[in-house]
């Protein structure tokens, strides 16, 4: 199984601690790896089809990345393959720019159903997977709320209406971290998401994993979705979780 | 009426634009005014006694901040004489520093016997006006809620907090409330305006009590529903994240 990572800070932050850390507990995911970030409002990925952890060593661009990273919201993908090809064009994060903003995906869970999704809009070239078809259709629906409200529309609101769209039509595990560089959204509805805010060794930033234990000793929270529910979606701001609502 | 205008972005913004519009717009309140906004995550705030808007120009202090301040957050009161006193301490935005970070305070609205209240956190803003209060009311519940479990959302502190204010002190609100990343908007008398707008480096969003708004441009009112208690909005970078009533 894919995990993910996600740091949110309020200033921009590196991560070279917390980044291998979860590369190493993630390990056994041996099918690429991918770190997304911002400069300047831009989103940057670095991705890879290579091993995260090979002959009792990380990846050598992988612990060179998470020394140099700098961005208020970093995310970091260790991919186990269950859709699409070994390659790079298939490691996530992705990247797809709409509503002004470029947004950062990435995914983990298994939503066969959603492979048959065709856009009408951009495609993630080469990338023949659920999560690229789940990107995208999280863009269409969104997009499309923005063509048709007159008001200013509800970021949060948008999401978790496409969101639940979403599961309705093509059902399967979707646990998503989704950022236009100033908000943080996750969502969950298998699995767990596990966080920490105010760790001792990276004070001020938020941290976010898969990853059933944390990454530190310290007390990480454990949030999933309510099993009457469709899944749970946080809105995560700098530090803090703004929202989070079960959908 | 005191008016107070918020302007949110996604990356540092000057306002020459929108404030002395503003300014403009709240002529009528000679009371004063300050403006509040964010360096390096740490609340600054600019405040003055004198009008505004006098002799048909902006104040100059206020002219010269427009055009030099530069913030993703910005948040800007003019008084009226039904805010408090004359003296600068007693103008808003009020700041605080709390759970983490520096938060502005900017209100509207009357509220009775909100004075007596007596903070039980510290510090305690030491200025004898009721939006002092106020702020002291709301920084102590979402102190106290964060206590009680550090990981609630900041919005549904905020509400509870809001239901508590009400509960105790009924009166009419619009109020402001801000840290460095994001802008909660809460009315439950007059309506707000909101618009977004696209400005060269990106969108912004501009939030305000002047019922008109402030250009000729599409405002959309947010206007509080007489059954509820109120609509409480959260703003981040140029885009309302949430809106539900309170």
């Amino acid at each position: 199984m894919c995990d993910l990572f996600a740091l949110s800070a309020t200033k921009d932050y590196s991560a070279p601690e917390f980044l291998p850390i979860f590369a190493v507990q993630a390990k056994t995911n041996m099918d690429g790896w991918g770190i997304g970030f911002f400069r300047k409002h831009h989103a940057v990925v670095e991705k890879s089809a290579e091993k995260i952890f090979h002959a009792g060593q990380l990846h050598d661009s992988f612990q060179r990345l998470a020394r140099v990273v700098r961005s208020k919201v970093i995310i970091c993908h260790i991919r186990f393959r269950t859709s699409g090809l070994l390659d790079e064009c298939h490691a996530h994060p992705f990247v797809l720019k709409f509503g002004g903003y470029d947004w950062i995906f990435a995914h983990n869970g298994k939503a066969p159903d959603i492979e048959s999704y065709r856009s009408c809009g951009a495609v993630i070239e080469d990338a023949i997977s659920d999560s690229a078809r789940t990107f995208e259709y999280l863009r269409d629906h969104m997009e499309d709320h923005h063509r048709s409200d007159s008001k200013p529309e509800k970021l949060f609101n948008i999401l978790a209406d496409s969101t639940s769209k979403m599961i309705d039509q093509y059902p399967g595990e979707y646990n998503f971290l989704l950022s236009n560089g100033h908000l943080l959204f996750a969502f969950t509805n298998h699995r767990q998401f596990m966080f920490m805010k105010g760790s001792k060794t990276l004070k001020g930033a938020f941290l976010l994993t898969t990853l059933a234990r944390g990454l530190t000793t310290e007390k990480w929270l454990r949030v999933a979705k309510a099993t009457n529910r469709k899944g749970l979606l946080l809105a995560i701001s700098g530090n803090d979780v703004i929202l989070h609502k079960s959908i | 009426m005191c008016d107070i205008l918020a302007i949110s972005a996604g990356y540092n913004y000057t306002p020459g634009k929108y404030l002395p519009i503003f300014a403009e717009k709240g002529k009528e309140n000679i009371n004063g005014w300050g403006i509040g906004f964010f360096r390096e995550d740490k609340a600054l705030v600019e405040k003055s006694p004198e009008q505004v808007f006098s002799d048909r120009q902006v104040h100059e202090s206020f002219q010269r901040l427009a055009r030099v301040i530069d913030s993703r957050i910005i948040i800007s009161h003019v008084n009226c004489p039904k805010s408090g006193g004359h003296h600068s301490t007693h103008l808003h935005p009020f700041k605080f520093t709390f759970l983490d970070h520096d938060w502005l305070f900017a209100h509207v609205g009357v509220v009775e016997n909100i004075d007596a209240y007596q903070t039980t956190e510290t510090p305690r803003l030491e200025v004898d006006v009721y939006t002092a209060r106020i702020f002291e009311y709301l920084r102590d519940q979402l102190v106290l809620l964060h206590r009680k479990n550090p990981y609630i959302s900041v919005y549904i502190a905020l509400r509870i907090a809001i239901q508590e204010l009400l509960d105790d002190y009924p009166g009419d609100y619009s109020f402001f409330l801000a840290n460095e990343s994001f802008v909660f908007a809460f009315c439950n008398y007059r309506q707000l305006m909101v618009l977004k707008e696209s400005e060269s480096m990106g969108d912004i969003m501009l939030i305000t009590t002047v019922e008109e708004g402030l250009s000729r441009t599409d405002w959309h009112p947010i206007v509080p529903d007489p059954q509820s208690q109120g609509e409480l909005l959260v703003i981040a970078g140029p885009d309302v994240l949430y809106a539900e009533e309170v």
